[in-house]
């Protein structure tokens, strides 16, 4: 009797610390959950070399579930477009609501994203025509208009689909970049005039589509952990 | 790894600053050019050509060309003034007799008219629409064209989809 139990001993040693692994298997990590908040690099520096164009930008993300984040952009921008036949600024500000997904499977303790987004996004701002030349036949002297014509009150309203990436290069900093595809809803257009940039929208191509971009630094201000 | 995220940063920040090149072309209508159509003067539904017709336009120095204007032909298309709101043309044909020898016959006429600036589009700007168009019958020369006549009763040059003026000589 004694002999079977020898025999078995090993078999139930191995079981209770097959056990006991499985517990320390069940520790689970907790992901942090928090307010991302930042700004956008890309204007503040070119405006260092490019008098034409004046911005800022913030933006803020907030974790909602493990890959999902409300997201928003609120800025200012002031450009300067010269086209071939007339020059025109714009002045405005926007602001950009929705969320993001993350498409990008974290190893434990890793907060990278790669963003897939969609965006509701609205601007208010003026047109300033600065001047402008008769597009005629070169025979005859061309005539200059450099009286500045201001439009006052416009909007649009468009949608942003989002892609791009956040990296944390040191804790709680993160490094991103993103890319964005414009398809505009409604502006209010002036008259004898189009709608060529809009603040946060940037230039509106003749289908009423745009592209956008931002290269961002921020913060995570952690919360909790869930 | 870090190195690595540097790197994508670095390559991606010098893509953001590389500016685009102008790929868009003006291709809409722009400043309309006046249309003139050449008529039989004895029979006035009757387009009759003109034999080695010279465009100049009061003013500016230089004889206009352009493809629509040959040796022979019963229709011009001729720039209107976006400076000012009349433009005198003075048409001039050369006539060769039986014995070769050259004469010119000039002929003037005024364009009245007043002005409108209208949005295009991005790559072609504004252009210059010509309302209330009139030609002031005073001043039409009597060398070799009999009459004159604006053809659209609104009297507005808005394109150069159809002849604004008709000419009988």
């Amino acid at each position: 009797m004694l002999k079977y139990f020898i025999n078995i001993l090993p078999f139930i040693i191995s079981l209770s610390l097959f056990a006991q692994e499985k517990e320390i298997d069940t520790i689970k990590y907790k992901d942090r959950y928090g307010l991302r908040v930042g700004i956008d690099l890309y204007n503040p520096i070119n405006s260092l070399f490019d008098d034409d164009r004046k911005g800022l930008e913030f933006v803020a993300d907030y974790r909602i579930s493990k890959r999902f984040f409300l997201a928003t952009e609120f800025g200012y921008i002031e450009n300067t477009d010269h086209e071939d036949f007339f020059d025109f600024t714009t002045n405005g500000s926007y602001i950009k609501v929705g969320a993001d997904f993350n498409a990008y499977k974290n190893w434990i303790g890793m907060e990278n994203v790669i963003v897939v987004g969609l965006r509701y996004a609205y601007s208010t701002f003026n047109q300033t025509l600065n001047q402008y030349t008769i597009n005629a036949d070169p025979f005859l002297p061309e005539k200059t208009i450099t009286n500045s014509i201001k439009y006052d009150n416009l909007n649009a309203q468009w949608v942003e689909f989002v892609l791009g990436m956040k990296v944390e290069v040191i804790h709680n900093i993160f490094l991103g970049f993103s890319f964005r595809g414009n398809f505009l809803i409604n502006s209010k257009e002036p008259d004898n005039f189009k709608n060529l940039f809009i603040p946060g929208f940037n230039k509106v191509y003749l289908n009423n589509n745009g592209f956008s971009f931002n290269y961002t630094i921020s913060y995570l201000i952690p919360l909790y952990r869930k | 790894m870090k190195q690595l995220k540097i790197v994508v940063f670095l390559f991606i920040t010098i893509l953001a600053f590389l500016s685009c090149e102008k790929d868009d072309i003006c291709l809409e209508d722009i400043t309309p050019k006046l249309i003139i159509r050449f008529y039989d003067f004895e029979n006035t539904s009757e387009l009759k050509k003109v034999l080695n017709l010279k465009i100049q336009i009061e003013g500016i120095d230089g004889v206009f060309t352009d493809e629509s204007i040959t040796i022979l032909t019963d229709s011009i298309a001729i720039p209107i003034k976006v400076t000012d709101d009349f433009t005198k043309f003075i048409l001039t044909i050369t006539q060769i007799a039986d014995d070769e020898t050259t004469s010119e016959n000039e002929d003037t006429f005024d364009l009245v008219y007043t002005r409108v600036d209208e949005f295009v589009s991005r790559s072609c700007g504004y252009k210059t629409l010509f309302h209330n168009t009139e030609i002031p019958l005073e001043n039409v020369g009597g060398s070799w064209i009999d009459s004159i006549k604006v053809i659209d009763s609104e009297q507005n040059i808005l394109n150069e989809k159809s002849a604004h003026v008709k000419i009988f000589h």
